[in-house]
């Protein structure tokens, strides 16, 4: 049994201040992500960052959660991983 | 003002960094406290419960304190058993219930964060350490994402004797500083991903049978995580519940899993659904928990720099320790950076005692303890999948012998396990449990 879930209404739930001028994700190569065949950072990311469409792999850097999974969890390290600058990015009200 | 300089830079606002805070402030160090967050607590996220034993390290009046930072006293603590068609609880009642509370972090850390300031501990918030100053092989300061001035626009550069990272379980800063080799691996990280529910008004104790002074904590294993390697959580807060689920990260990479639809089917579950029925999500959250244990341990201290809790991966799963252990680590740099200043001295050879007494803790005799822990469960996964649905048929048969020849009762239960596991294996499974602490 799989469940389709609207995971933009869960993060929608979530306090942000977004930093619309520093991506802190960033992908290395492109053609990496091209060529891998299990992508599996669609899947894992708890906040849905990435997604494939028209061929190309979009990353939401906006809605990162800053858990770190996608550093170690790319395959092939194709994810050059920072932090959001000081005060930008996810604030929780609970935690 | 050009440039900055402390005795001592803590790099991260969690229980760590403000426990090693707190006790420099109160020594009257020159210490400064770097977080990336808004407040110290924005950026974190356990399950959550804290122990009073290890707060009272920091702050000897809690939990009297006004402004209580913690949710409930946990009264009611235990594990519950999900198999596919009903659950099995096993649950025990505490008599002193001032020992744990729940407590949610963006609170609790920003409690101790305003105690800290008040015994004079510096703190910038809103600030991203992006660097670590190597000098002559020493960690003398750290970088940050200001700007010197409003005329000079390069990263401001904050010296140190002392740096002490608190940085969290993605130790970017501890892999600079070469105390660690690269980053850890996807088997070494749990993966946590949880919501903040709010239940209709009154429903919360109604619900968990629960008053104003009683809270529950329970663990959750079996059909929670879909039988994968991993548990689930629910806990009680003032007037919310924190629920979630936690999973090793090479397990949902190898699978190909999306998290949060594990945690719907969870919450689908007829015992869960009829508990959160009606929930409102105020947040959705995630975090990795560093279970790296002895063997991804990093060297724990430098020239002019050392490292505490989550960073160092001072956790231990089973038994739910993290933030006390944090606050601990925090406690035993805080008093080797006092010896450190009293000498003079910063280097290696002065900052080992941070390990000695390190050493000499129960937290590392645990890790020790549980080396072998990680493996094992990644390694026996009929833990997760096969016993939580036994013990749910033994209990089953068990609870509906009524009107049957008791023997028979006990010969399908029998039959039941040698169907499930065989008893070979529950022997097997046995002994390599034990092997595992003795």
């Amino acid at each position: 049994m799989k469940k389709s879930v609207n995971i933009d209404e869960k993060i929608g739930a979530t306090k942000f201040f977004v930093d619309e001028e520093y991506a802190h994700l960033k992908i290395k190569s492109p053609e990496v992500c091209h060529n891998c065949l299990s992508k599996p950072c669609l899947n894992f990311c708890p906040a849905g960052v990435y997604r494939f469409s028209d061929n190309k792999l979009v990353v939401s850097y906006q809605a990162c959660l800053e858990c770190g999974s996608c550093r170690v969890g790319c395959p092939f390290m194709n994810i050059h991983w920072d932090y959001p600058r000081g005060g930008f990015g996810v604030s929780y009200k609970f935690g | 003002m050009e440039s900055y300089s402390f005795d001592v830079v803590i790099v991260g606002g969690g229980p760590a960094g403000l426990a090693c805070g707190i006790k420099l402030a109160e020594k009257g160090v020159n210490t400064l406290l770097i977080e990336r967050g808004r407040f110290c607590g924005s950026k974190n996220l356990f399950g959550g419960v804290v122990y009073t034993s290890s707060i009272k390290e920091i702050v000897p009046e809690f939990p009297e304190v006004s402004q209580s930072p913690v949710e409930r006293p946990v009264t009611e603590e235990g594990y519950i058993f999900f198999s596919t068609k009903g659950v099995v609880k096993f649950f025990h009642t505490k008599s002193d219930s001032q020992e744990a509370f729940t407590a949610l972090r963006a609170r609790f850390d920003a409690f101790l964060s305003e105690y800290a300031l008040k015994k004079g501990l510096l703190i910038a918030p809103k600030t991203k350490v992006v660097d670590i100053i190597l000098e002559n092989f020493k960690v003398s300061g750290v970088i940050v994402d200001r700007p010197r001035s409003f005329k000079d626009l390069r990263p401001a550069e904050v010296k140190a004797k002392i740096v002490i990272l608190a940085e969290g379980v993605n130790r970017l800063l501890t892999e600079k500083a070469g105390l660690v080799k690269g980053p850890f691996k996807p088997e070494e990280v749990v993966l946590a991903i949880k919501e903040v529910l709010q239940l209709p008004k009154g429903e919360l104790e109604k619900r968990f049978g629960l008053n104003e002074k009683k809270g529950l904590a329970a663990e959750l294993i079996g059909e929670i995580t879909s039988g994968l390697p991993g548990t689930g959580f629910l806990y009680t807060n003032t007037n919310t519940l924190s629920f979630g689920i936690g999973i090793f990260l090479n397990t949902l990479v190898n699978s190909n899993l999306k998290p949060y639809e594990i945690l719907e089917r969870a919450k689908a579950h007829p015992y869960l659904h009829e508990l959160l029925d009606g929930a409102e999500i105020l947040e959705y959250g995630a975090h990795l928990i560093p279970e790296w244990g002895l063997q991804g341990l990093p060297k724990l201290y430098g020239n002019g720099v050392m490292v505490v809790g989550d960073a160092a991966g001072l956790v231990n799963p089973l038994f739910r320790e993290g933030t006390n252990l944090a606050i601990y680590s925090g406690i035993m740099a805080a008093e080797t950076a006092l010896e450190a200043l009293e000498k003079g001295d910063f280097s290696e050879k002065t900052l080992k005692s941070y390990e000695e007494r390190f050493k000499e803790s129960y937290i590392y005799k645990d890790l020790l303890l549980f080396k072998n822990l990680k493996k094992f469960l990644l390694n026996n996964r009929q833990i997760f999948e096969t016993y939580p649905n036994l013990i749910y048929e033994i209990f089953s048969l068990y609870f509906s012998a009524q009107g049957q020849y008791k023997k028979e009762v006990v010969r399908e239960i029998i039959r039941t396990i040698k169907r499930k596991r065989g008893l070979f294996g529950v022997l097997k499974d046995i002994i390599n449990l034990g092997r595992l602490f003795w």
